[in-house]
């Protein structure tokens, strides 16, 4: 609408009134909201409309309506950005020093929103062109933002100038930069630009901007018109400080070297509070360390403080709140912007800052009990951040000294009092979360964790020094007390379950936190844990039968937790070690017995060992309870039963210490460790049987405790040679009561009793151990799929739970493959396969058993099809082609009749996990061409795998509704499924019939269309496939895809053309018009280079008809010219090989910068 | 455990039979039977009866003959009685003119006593594909004495 207006050369002003006019109205309208559509398309028509600055230049200076000079600055924006590529120089620089002199000039007036969003406009437009001005042209408006930083043409302006240069460092980092549809490579040249030349610079202009006001504002007693430049100025060097400097050493990209610049880069994933190391590099030693910049701002900090009584000021104040994030990120300060030779700088420095901050949290309890009147508690947040960043750059030795020389006792002594403190006040107020003290706790412990993480992987050489061993036991001791009183509290309390769940992970990252506090201090708090259970567990036995145990009982809880965590770590998937800290201390220790460690487990595991007794059970061993006994059993057994001394070591020097070889040799196997782990199996079986229904104690038993125990190898050996474990695989062969269990832990508990089959000492005792194992359930399938009535008594509800258990149990056996038992889970699942059909046929309605049997199938096959010879291998191909024969012609075409809105959702999502598991049944039988363990030669005639999962995909495509890939898991499932069919068996593909081959383009089209650029990589990677494999073959003669490719004439004389040819035009229309994300074009490129080869004449024709499209004779050529260059520049040539497809990805990037700008001007 | 007596008669005559089954062991997909109507469970979560106290189940569930929603708690280790639900495929030989379908059964005979769904969508297409003489295979579903049409499917003649 405002082509005529704004477009060409002869704007005059009734025209431009005009066209402000509807804008102001359009703005008008849209806040009323009277008809916003409409409203908003006559905006967005100036965004889209060419050239459209003089319209806009005019609204920005006349109009009188706000939000209208905010559209015109957007519409700026917006056209400048696409039609950058044909702007004249002139106009480049004349749009930017048009904004950046509208607001100069305009510094004084309201309506801050349009000026923020002007100068954003001025900084993209100094970035989209940042590359191509020269020095000289960006000195020019440099020196007139400088000139204002200044401050010689007022507060206003120089706020302005600082303000553009907060947008500027802004749109210049990475995570805040907007794409403006340009490479990476584009944003980083800029960044390094700006990193090297002209951050430093900035920064001084702010603290000369803060210098020139800082003598108003400390002599003033009132609020001064100054504070909000010096605000801003602090903002900016915070802004600042927080870029990621990259290019400080040396300047070179190569020499960055992750592990050596962070200081630690361990321990900061599992920090809950952010802290951001500051490391500019040596050249920055001079504006912030040598030039006293410290020094002004404690100061500057300080005389804010005392003002905080007058007005305008207070606290919480903008500038006291920068000025103090300023302090905190000083703190973090590291990296070679000390000088390396002088380490005392560096002391100095930390030291200069911690007695700036020292005020706001010394000493603890006066600051808090202010707090607690009323104060605001942000200051002494704050201070503890400021110490969290000194200890993120220092050790804790260093840490604690650096309070030394100016109190009588060191930094860790403090941060125990503060935290002391804190914890003491968590514990008045528990129930209220969102107080201070919540986050200051979280911020101390972190400190804690940061400052003794890294002693703790040490070693156990580095010791905290006496007196912080001291702060340490004595904090532990404090935050242990004060856990227990939140337990006994919370005992009544029925806290909501959902709630619960979500605060567990958070509970165990605290107590992780407060093992490394105790781990500081061992000495100390292993035997005053031990005391504390020794008392907690005697209250119970007296009170049993006459007191309400239930207090006690949380506290047991609790402590049981603290000391898993104090006494082992979380394996995750790894051997855990004895903690470095319990090894090397306790040196004097002989005797096993006496052993602090030794003697707490020995305290736990007697107490557990109580709830093999039914009275003591049902008196004192809750659910809860024994969720905890168990938890505690299974990450201690990790850690300390039966240890192989050799893989358990530490490091060597510590082999010698006779307390080390105590605490190791106590529960090996020829101590304790045969006698716990019984104690450890009965429980196991105890909580399985006599807990009925608790189905996070049982999961918790099954998936941690049990799980754990098979895993080591060497346990597996004993644990065959229990009774207590032949008694649980008779239980769960025989007994009526572990069919009761939920279906994932059958499942889990099947798993566990076959990977103990490893304890048998040879592999065909370990084949006859499963055998043996699993004989119930096979013949129990196969007995009722040969009962003659198995229709009806199929549908009984005990039979539908027997089945449901049976197939739990036998997928669970199936996912323990390993080589030495895969010969009798082979056989298991021989056995079943007729059954499996019968049951698929009988439960078709039964969707619930359904997708277990297919689950089952899906775990077998995956565990077994890399082992199975040839004839083996098409015997289970056959089954799997059955199985989805016959699953699909129960599904296909079936319609639902439920009335039932979330039933017919159910049945869709019972639909969707079913396709799942067939579509991993299909990617398991593919990677037997990957994977093949088989003893057979590959001349052996084996199936072809290609050809049975296109034959697969042919049936249950059309099942996969574009409805049901909606669902991102099945969408995604199903994509890298055909990507990889059509990248390796792109001749496979060619042989299906036309409705397969198109079903499956269909999809392809449709992947191309999604969101997700994972689906996008996918679908372009088939395509590169599809077009290369046909460009091969026919240019070695073969037909390739033929009358796929070529196009086809159907019955009703309709042709239909080629499926290549439409890619061909799906693909460009997709490069040139749509959105995507710039991560695509190098893919996109991929796929589109084979697809021109395979189509010149095509290709030549839809680039002759865009030129012809183009109405701008300008245009015209230079659309004609890049797509000249497209196809030749480079040294392109028309071969398929690496060296051509970098090329082509090059010259793509190019053509698309190039060209389109205008394409999708309107 | 299939080895055991199975002291169930044919299909009819446990028509309305429930049995007994933990409540921990009802899962989502399964059926229940709550306030004396066959449900089917849409949504299990479990809860302690206090902090130290034994673990409840709490289910969701929609009555599958008139989708219905109804919900109840119980202790995870008592007995929920489970309806037995079953289906039968017949092939739809005719459309009366008074609502009700016309079904062949297994052994010949025919079955003329069901109604025709309510849903005017599937009531056309169910309608216009006998017309157009397709094949067309009708689920019922029956429990605790009562019955209901619950799916159809076309089969293409081989």
């Amino acid at each position: 609408m405002f082509n005529g207006s704004a477009g060409g050369g002869a704007e005059d002003l009734p025209q431009l009134q005009s066209t402000m006019r509807a804008i102001e109205l359009a703005c008008s309208y849209i806040q009323i909201n009277t008809n916003p559509a409409a409203a908003e398309a006559t905006i967005l028509s100036l965004h889209q409309s060419p050239q459209p600055y003089k319209a806009c230049r005019f609204i920005l200076e006349n109009s009188q309506v706000a939000s209208a000079r905010f559209q015109a600055a957007a519409a700026i924006k917006e056209a400048a950005i696409r039609e950058w590529s044909f702007l004249s120089t002139e106009d480049k620089g004349g749009l930017i020093s048009f904004c950046l002199g509208y607001v100069i000039q305009h510094a004084n007036s309201s309506d801050a929103y349009v000026f923020s969003k002007v100068s954003s406009v001025a900084a993209q437009l100094m970035k989209r062109g940042w590359l191509e001005f020269t020095p000289a042209e960006k000195e020019v408006f440099f020196y007139q933002i400088n000139q204002a930083i200044l401050g010689s043409r007022g507060l206003d302006v120089q706020f302005i100038g600082i303000h553009f240069l907060e947008s500027l460092v802004s749109e210049f980092s990475p995570s805040t930069s907007s794409a403006m549809s340009l490479p990476r490579e584009f944003h980083e040249n800029c960044r390094k630009s700006l990193e090297q030349n002209y951050l430093k610079t900035f920064y001084s202009w702010a603290q000369d901007a803060a210098l020139s006001v800082t003598n108003k504002i400390v002599e003033s007693n009132s609020d001064v018109p100054e504070v909000k430049v010096c605000n801003a100025a602090l903002r900016l060097m915070h802004q600042i400080l927080n870029w990621e400097f990259r290019y400080s050493k040396g300047g070179t990209k190569g020499s960055i070297n992750v592990f050596s610049d962070g200081m630690r880069s361990d321990t900061a994933s599992s920090r809950k509070t952010e802290c951001v190391i500051v490391q500019p590099g040596a050249s920055w030693c001079d504006v912030l360390l040598s030039s006293s910049h410290v020094g002004w701002l404690i100061n500057l900090y300080s005389s804010l403080r005392q003002k905080f009584a007058f007005e305008g000021y207070w606290l919480d104040c903008p500038v006291a709140v920068s000025a103090r994030k300023l302090i905190v990120q000083l703190c973090s300060l590291a990296g070679e912007v000390f000088p390396s030779n002088n380490a005392q700088m560096r002391e100095q420095h930390l030291l200069l800052l911690l007695s700036g901050v020292l005020p706001w949290i010394d000493p603890p309890d006066v600051i808090s009990k202010e707090i607690e009147e009323g104060r605001s508690g942000s200051e002494m947040i704050d201070g503890c951040r400021a110490l969290l960043s000194i200890a993120t750059v220092t050790t804790a030795v260093d840490f604690d000294r650096l309070l030394r020389s100016i109190r009588p006792f060191g930094t860790l002594t403090l941060l125990s009092l503060l935290m002391g403190e804190v914890v003491k006040v968590l514990l008045a107020n528990s129930n209220d979360k969102e107080t201070w003290s919540y986050e200051a706790r979280d911020i101390l412990l972190d400190t804690w964790t940061t400052l003794l993480a890294s002693m703790d992987g040490s070693g156990g050489n580095a010791w905290l020094p006496p007196e912080g061993m001291h702060a340490a036991a004595s904090l532990f001791s404090l935050i242990a007390e004060s856990e227990l009183k939140l337990a006994s509290a919370s005992a009544t309390t029925d806290e909501d379950d959902a709630d619960c769940l979500a605060s567990v992970s958070a509970m165990d990252e605290r107590l992780g936190s407060y093992a490394l506090i105790a781990r500081a201090a061992v000495d100390a708090t292993v035997p005053f844990l031990t005391k504390l259970f020794s008392d907690r567990v005697a209250r119970l036995h007296q009170g049993r039968g006459t007191v309400d145990p239930t207090e006690t009982l949380e506290e047991v809880y609790s402590l049981l937790l603290i000391i898993g965590h104090v006494l082992a770590d979380e394996g995750e998937g790894e051997t855990a070690l004895v903690p470095d800290a319990l090894q090397t201390h306790f040196v004097d220790v002989v005797e096993a017995g006496n052993h602090p460690v030794v003697l707490l487990s020995s305290s736990i595991v007697k107490f557990a060992e109580q709830c093999l007794d039914a009275n003591m059970r049902s008196s004192i061993f809750s659910p809860r309870l024994m969720e905890a006994v168990i938890w505690f059993l299974a990450r201690w057994s990790f850690t300390y039963l039966m240890l192989v001394e050799d893989c358990n070591l530490g490091s060597n020097q510590l082999q010698s210490l006779p307390s080390r070889a105590c605490l190791f040799t106590f529960f090996n196997e020829h101590n304790q460790g045969k006698f716990v782990l019984d104690i450890i199996v009965r429980i196991s079986l105890t909580s399985l049987m006599s807990y009925p229904g608790e189905k996070d104690l049982q999961e918790l038993t099954c998936h941690q405790l049990l799980h754990a125990l098979v895993r080591r190898r060497n346990i597996c050996f004993h644990l065959l040679s229990l009774d207590s474990w032949r008694n649980l695989a008779n239980a769960f062969a025989n007994d009526k009561s572990l069919f009761l269990l939920n279906g994932v832990s059958q499942r889990s508990l099947a798993q566990t009793l076959v990977l103990s089959a490893y304890g048998m000492r040879s592999s065909d005792a370990s084949n006859q151990y499963v055998k043996d194992l699993m004989a119930h359930m096979t013949s129990s399938l196969v007995d009722l799929a040969n009962n003659s009535d198995l229709k009806n008594l199929a549908q009984q509800p005990d039979i539908i739970m027997l089945v449901s258990c049976v197939l739990e149990r036998l997928r669970g056996a199936a996912s323990a493959t390993e080589p030495r038992t895969q010969r009798a889970i082979y056989e298991m699942g021989l056995s079943v396969m007729n059954p499996v059909l019968r049951l698929l046929e009988v439960y078709k309605h039964e969707s619930a058993v359904i997708y277990l049997l297919l689950k089952f199938v899906v775990d077998w096959v995956d565990g077994q099809i890399s082992y199975l010879e040839a004839h083996e291998t098409a015997g289970v191909v056959n089954f799997c082609m059955s199985l989805l024969q016959i699953y699909s012609s129960h599904n296909i075409g079936k319609i639902s009749l439920s009335l039932s809105s979330t039933l017919l959702n159910e049945a869709k999502t019972e639909k969707y996990k079913d396709l799942r598991a067939l579509l991993q049944l299909l990617s398991h039988l593919c990677s037997k061409d990957m994977v093949d363990f088989s003893s057979d030669s590959i001349e052996t005639q084996s199936t072809n795998i290609s050809q049975v999962v296109f034959f697969g995909l042919h049936i249950i495509t059309p099942l996969i509704t574009l409805e049901l890939l909606k669902y991102p898991k099945l969408c995604f499932d199903y994509f890298s499924l055909i990507s990889h069919m059509l990248e390796v068996y792109p001749e496979t593909l060619a042989q299906l019939n036309s409705d397969a081959f198109n079903h499956v383009l269909t999809t392809v089209d449709f992947g191309l269309h999604q969101q997700d650029v994972d689906i996008v990589t996918m679908c372009l990677r088939a395509l590169k496939a599809l077009a290369s494999y046909h460009y091969k073959e026919t240019k070695a003669g073969n037909t390739g895809l033929g009358s796929h490719a070529s196009g086809q004439t159907d019955p009703n004389g309709v042709f239909h053309e080629g499926i290549l040819s439409r890619f061909l035009l799906t693909l460009l229309q997709f490069l040139l018009f749509e959105d995507y994300s710039t991560d695509l074009v190098s893919t996109a490129a991929d796929a589109l280079f084979p697809l021109i080869l395979c189509e010149p004449n095509l290709y030549q024709g839809l680039g002759n008809e865009l030129i012809e499209k183009q109405g701008n004779p300008n245009f015209k050529t230079r659309l004609a010219n890049a797509l000249q260059v497209l196809t030749t520049s480079n040294q392109l040539s028309s071969s398929l090989d690496r060296l051509n497809y970098q090329r082509f990805r090059k010259n793509l990037n190019n053509f698309l910068i190039e060209v389109r700008g205008f394409l999708k001007t309107k | 455990m299939s080895d055991e007596e199975h002291h169930f008669e044919s299909s009819d005559a446990g028509a309305s039979k429930t049995y007994p089954q933990q409540a921990g062991n009802i899962r989502k997909g399964g059926h229940i039977v709550i306030k004396g109507r066959p449900c089917k469970v849409v949504e299990v979560s479990t809860s302690k009866t206090g902090k130290h106290g034994h673990a409840k189940c709490h289910f969701v569930a929609i009555d599958i003959f008139t989708s219905k929603k109804l919900e109840d708690i119980v202790p995870s280790s008592h007995n929920c009685d489970v309806p037995h639900v079953n289906r039968v495929d017949y092939q739809l030989i005719d459309i009366s003119e008074d609502g009700f379908v016309s079904l062949l059964t297994d052994n010949g005979s025919t079955k003329d006593d069901l109604k025709l769904p309510t849903d005017e969508v599937l009531l056309t297409q169910l309608k216009s594909g006998f017309e157009e003489g397709k094949d067309i295979v009708v689920s019922v579903m029956s429990a605790m004495g009562e019955e209901q049409m619950c799916a159809l499917k076309e089969v293409s003649p081989k």
